[in-house]
């Protein structure tokens, strides 16, 4: 009975402000990068390492709003999760949870889904507005747009959105897992942001092959479709490994440890 | 030594315990929060869950909802033995230390978020905050609720599930005289319909017009089990008396102590009073040796002992001084008898 934990959670995002501030953040988040990227394309290859207009105008040139705003979606969907669960234990409602649902196991990968599919919500809805804006976009620099409408550019689109999906889960995930360990969402929130982002530069800036091996750069590389240093097959395998067993190890802990919130 | 009186609920006659505990046991590192706790709450009525702060209710309570693992010790809820609390609790309702709500959801939706979770229909939700009084409020945010607002909701969100067994810790906590008489008349109506309720105070007074059965404890100790009829008949009797003279006062005390009973004087002058502990059977000699002594009594009277007093006797929280205030406060027949707080040590 997975679905009653589900539909519970789901009364809890149905809140209107979170609503708004998180659909609002991903689909702003997305929209201000296409409209960056494309704003800034030059019409020659310069140093900048901007994109060309000629670059843009290729059948991947939809999706790239969506690939190029890998760490700022992480950033957003793991603070939602965190906070969704840190806030069970902050407002010591958790322990109302457990009395109605003490299979704890279940009502964690229940409410865990629930967030996942609010979250993948949030980015099918910042793609659609996205698409809106880098039409608006392109008819402004004079981007041909023939491409993006073509098989080829649809299909590179839900590509696109695929890997950034699977990787803001990903995200999501490390959010929910520290979100229950450390009991508190800001602790979390902090905590998730501050390995993902800095700590792993700090390895990668040293070594860059470590990229290869730590799961923020493992997540971006799934949500760019491989990097250089990872391939995309290579980096689903390695940050499933590790999500499986962070996840296993948060389930075991919870389901013995005292509920004292 | 507790004083085991045990009520409709033996060990001849266990099927009829809602709830059940051997040697219940948890420990915190070193600490003992609640030490060998041996429960037996009657089906069908309201028991009562006393102790100071600290006493261990709250751990108690947590241990028969399965939040925490019992160091040791056994028990049954409903019949089901504690390790299975995945089969009880579909039957059980908990109020657990002080209403909790996601603040920015209403009333009603955090009783759906505990409704979808039972598998609890959602017509349910509107007759429990109807029973409760919040009607009216329920599409209201909960941050905008009155402690007293909240404190219903808790009992509402207890309700959904329409517990065997109903479990509130504290749901008179921080309320008014009114709303406390308003949660004793809900207890009182939840037991009427067969439920068990099971329901926790720091204060005696509080909740002793409702119970039935009593659980007192103290350090995670059981202190008292039984009905209220029973507490009271377990307090030693005492005698109030005053002499005509104050100057007589230290030579009654040590007439009375002379005789092998415990004296204490009370107020000052011609207010004192020496409480003795004796029974009332005991006022004909003690008019004659004092009498015999050249002293002259003007009142002697059986001291009826408040259940409150009763309590004190029993925890041993009972200071010289707050046993004065207290006997001040019987004087001018105060209604409302001091704290629990400002007499725990
Ligand atoms: N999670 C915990 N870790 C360590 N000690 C704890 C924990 N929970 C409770 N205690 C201790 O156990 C003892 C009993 O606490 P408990 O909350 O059960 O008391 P209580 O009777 O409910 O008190 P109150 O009337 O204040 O609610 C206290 O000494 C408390 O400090
Ligand atoms: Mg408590």
């Amino acid at each position: 009975m997975i679905f009653r934990p589900f539909k519970s959670e789901w009364i809890k995002l149905r809140r209107r402000r979170l609503w708004y501030g998180s659909y609002g953040a991903i689909a702003g988040v997305v929209v201000m990068t296409t409209v960056v990227r494309i704003a800034g394309a030059t019409h020659r290859v310069g140093s900048s390492g901007n994109l060309t207009l000629t670059q843009l105008a290729r059948a991947g040139g939809l999706a790239q709003g969506v690939t190029g705003s890998t760490i700022l979606l992480g950033a957003v969907s793991l603070s939602i999760a965190a906070a969704q669960f840190g806030g069970e234990f902050a407002h010591g409602t958790l322990r109302n949870l457990l009395v109605r649902e003490p299979r704890r196991a279940r009502l964690i990968v229940g409410n865990g889904l629930a967030i996942l599919s609010f979250i993948v919500g949030a980015v099918a809805a910042a793609t659609v507005v996205d698409i809106g804006a880098a039409f608006v976009m392109a008819h402004a620099r004079g981007v041909t747009t023939a491409a993006w409408t073509s098989g080829t550019g649809m299909g590179d689109l839900g590509i696109a959105v695929g890997d950034m999906a699977i990787a803001v889960c990903g995200f999501a995930i490390v959010g929910m897992i520290l979100g229950i360990l450390l009991k508190s969402s800001v602790i979390a929130i902090a905590t998730g942001l501050a390995v993902l982002l800095p700590v792993e530069t700090i390895f990668t800036d040293a070594v860059p092959e470590t990229a290869r091996w730590l799961p923020g750069h493992l997540l971006e590389a799934v949500a760019q479709g491989g990097t250089s240093v990872a391939g995309f097959a290579a980096a689903l395998v390695t940050v499933s490994a590790y999500l499986a067993g962070a996840v296993a190890v948060t389930l075991l802990v919870f389901a013995r440890r005292d509920v004292t919130s | 030594m507790p004083l085991l009186a045990h009520a409709s609920c033996g060990p001849r006659m266990p099927e009829s315990c809602a709830v059940v505990t051997t040697g219940l046991t948890k420990r915190f590192g070193h600490r003992v929060a609640v030490d060998s706790l041996d429960l037996a709450i009657p089906e069908g009525s309201i028991s009562g869950f006393v102790g100071p702060n600290g006493a261990g209710k709250t751990t108690t309570i947590r241990m028969l909802l399965g939040l925490m693992r019992p160091t040791a010790g056994s028990g049954t809820v409903l019949g089901y033995p504690l390790s299975q609390y995945k089969s009880y609790l579909a039957k059980v309702g908990a109020l657990i230390e002080g209403p909790t709500f996601h603040p920015a959801l209403s009333g009603w939706d955090n009783l759906a978020v505990l409704a979808r979770l039972g598998g609890i229909a959602s017509a349910r939700i509107a007759e429990v905050l109807d029973r409760v009084g919040l009607g009216d409020r329920g599409h209201d945010p909960t941050r905008t609720y009155s402690l007293g607002m909240r404190q219903r909701l808790g009992i509402a969100a207890a309700m959904l599930p329409d517990p065997a067994l109903l479990v509130l810790d504290e749901p008179t906590n921080g309320l008014d005289p009114h709303g406390i008489a308003e949660i004793r008349a809900m207890l009182r109506s939840f037991a009427d319909e067969g439920r068990t309720v099971f329901v926790s105070s720091h204060l005696l007074t509080e909740i002793q017009q409702v119970c039935e059965h009593l659980v007192v404890i103290e350090g995670g100790h059981l202190v008292f089990q039984g009905s209220v009829a029973q507490l009271l008949a377990s307090r030693a009797p005492e005698l109030a008396v005053r002499t005509e003279s104050p100057d007589d006062v230290d030579r009654l005390v040590a007439l009375v102590r002379r005789h092998g009973h415990a004296a204490t004087v009370s107020g000052r002058g011609a207010e004192a009073t020496v409480t003795v502990s004796a029974s009332c059977g005991w006022a004909g000699e003690l008019n004659r040796l004092a009498m015999a002594e050249g002293m002259t009594l003007v009142h002697i009277a059986e001291r009826h002992s408040t259940l409150e007093e009763a309590f004190f006797e029993i925890t041993g929280s009972c200071t010289e001084e707050s046993r004065e205030r207290r006997t001040q406060a019987v004087h001018t027949e105060t209604s409302d008898p001091p704290k629990v707080e400002e007499h725990t040590r």
